[in-house]
């Protein structure tokens, strides 16, 4: 899949683009976190867990409700994280134990459009 | 605390001893048939909240999996919340099918029968062919409807037996004025499993499993070094409804970097706001009915709602769980996270994302094990399984479970 470029400075997320950046919604994170190896999760929370502050002040700058298409797949990719972390600062394994595999959950923001 | 274990409520403090309990309520498809009658048929039944439709001409439809009932709760032009099954006068037909929106009136997709807001039929296409058909009585079929601190509760009964005040025994004196409606804004996480419902129910009716089951994800941040099993404090019953209160670990301090970033945009809910506390600005914290023991370092109130529903207030909203049975090997939980608006920023829907995964998480090691536990009971080696006394809450809710199938727990002597 074709993606728009991450915003600048924020390059080094690039290799996790093509895993996290095309799901849309928390269920998606969620299946997308139980298949990966564990050590994927690990690479990525380190890469991103550090400069999460940096992320989300390059992102200040922009209306939520319209965010330009760099700055969406930047942040598409770092809700990842919310899923990754689990696996990493949590678990120490990317599925919560004893819960079937491939699980879903439904997650519904009732009146809020989350991205 | 002077002596925490003097509030370690025991199953024989309430005078419990059944501590042996048949395997069978959990895998028989006849027990299962006996709970839809005899309790979700008689008890009132929590289904959302009245800020769901705040405008007159606000619907919403609910499916509830037990009774198969399709449900549409709906405010009048009146400003009447009423509920209705989700049914035509016609030939059945479920005839609204979005899951929420506002309108004055439904028409039915197949033959176009029009009903106004408040369930009356108004208009029937080629009505001269119907003359048999009173219009005046043939609206929507309604259901018992009425609502305590902004839960709406249905009751299926043709005429229920007790009012909800009366099926509230008591819990909602102690919770009245609680500030549920600070905390608006819900993220709703549904899922099903092969499982008996009241193996949730009773997983959220001890703490006994937390520091174990939950060792990684709540035993850190809940268990305090001074109660390892988590007992459950001052435990109160009212009716077959029930309020226990849990301590959490204070001393908890997330290093984590993912977490710790969290916790610096926005706190969980479950997390204490020592600042709030200590300026007396901290929602339920302030509540009466709430941690009554004055323990300084309360987490939560656990507030069971019979037959299937745990509350529990916490520092920055509260949770909501219910338990559906589908069938006696089949559930659904729908558990709801509130809290006091929805993402002002980026950062506040990042935290509340994670918070969202947290809290899922949780209830994914709660249903997890409640599946093995089943796989367990229906492997037939067992006829029972064994309620200890610290798990009085269990105990409880068995004795009333029996009441009910024998058509009694609603007041009845
Ligand atoms: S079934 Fe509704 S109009 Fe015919
Ligand atoms: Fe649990």
């Amino acid at each position: 899949m074709n993606h728009p470029a991450l915003p600048e400075n924020f390059a080094f997320l690039a290799p996790f683009v093509a895993t996290w950046g095309d799901l849309h919604t928390q269920d998606e994170r969620y299946r997308r976190r139980q298949e990966l190896p564990q050590g994927e999760l690990e690479a990525f929370h380190a890469a991103l867990a550090p400069r999460l502050e940096e992320v989300f002040t390059h992102l200040d700058q922009f209306d939520p409700q319209a965010l330009p298409e760099a700055e969406a797949l930047l942040f598409r990719v770092v809700l990842g994280l919310t899923e990754a972390s689990q696996a990493v600062e949590i678990f120490g394994q990317p599925r919560v134990p004893y819960a079937p595999f491939p699980h879903s959950v439904a997650m519904e923001w009732v009146g809020y459009q989350p991205h | 605390m002077a002596n925490l274990s003097e509030h370690m409520t025991k199953a024989r403090d309430m005078g419990l001893d059944n501590g042996r309990v048949p395997v069978e309520y959990y895998t028989s498809a006849d027990y299962f048939r006996r709970e839809q009658d005899m309790i979700f048929r008689r008890a009132w039944l929590m289904v959302g909240r009245v800020d769901e439709v705040p405008e007159p001409g606000d619907y919403i439809v609910r499916d509830l999996p037990t009774l198969k009932a399709s449900v549409v709760i709906a405010r009048g032009k009146d400003g009447k919340v009423r509920a209705f099954h989700n049914a035509c006068s016609h030939r059945g037909v479920a005839l609204v099918c979005q899951e929420r929106g506002n309108a004055m009136t439904f028409r039915c997709p197949y033959h176009a029968w029009v009903y106004r807001i408040d369930g009356s039929l108004s208009a029937i296409p080629a009505e001269q062919d119907f003359p048999h058909v009173d219009k005046a009585t043939s609206g929507l079929a309604p259901i018992h409807l009425d609502s305590w601190a902004g839960f709406i509760f249905l009751n299926f009964a043709q005429e229920p037996e007790a009012t909800l005040p009366q099926f509230l025994a008591g819990l909602d004196q102690m919770l009245e004025g609680a500030p549920f409606e600070q905390f608006p804004f819900c993220i709703r996480v549904t899922d099903e499993i092969d499982c008996n419902w009241k193996n949730l129910v009773n997983a959220f009716n001890e703490g006994y499993h937390v520091a174990i089951l939950h060792s990684k994800t709540l035993r850190p941040a809940v268990v305090p070094k001074e109660n390892p099993h988590l007992h459950y404090l001052d435990v109160k019953h009212f009716g077959p409804h029930s309020a226990g209160t849990v301590q959490r670990n204070f001393d908890y301090n997330p290093q984590a970097p993912a977490l710790t970033w969290v916790y610096a945009q926005m706190l969980p809910t479950s997390a204490p706001d020592i600042a709030a506390i200590e300026e007396g600005r901290a929602g339920f914290y302030e509540h009466p009915g709430i941690n009554r023991l004055k323990i300084p370092n309360f987490g939560t109130e656990t507030i069971t709602i019979f037959p299937n529903i745990s509350i529990q207030p916490l520092a920055n909203g509260y949770l909501f769980y219910q338990f559906w049975p589908i069938n006696e090997g089949r559930m659904r939980t729908e558990v709801r996270i509130y809290s006091r608006h929805a993402p002002r920023t980026l950062r506040e829907e990042y935290a509340m994302a994670s918070t969202l995964a947290a809290t899922r998480d949780v209830v994914v090691e709660d249903m997890a094990m409640s599946r093995l536990q089943q796989i367990g009971f229906e492997s037939g080696g067992k006829t029972h399984q064994q309620f200890g006394q610290n798990e009085p809450l269990l105990r409880m809710f068995t004795r009333d479970y029996e009441a009910y199938l024998q058509g009694k727990g609603m007041g009845q002597p």
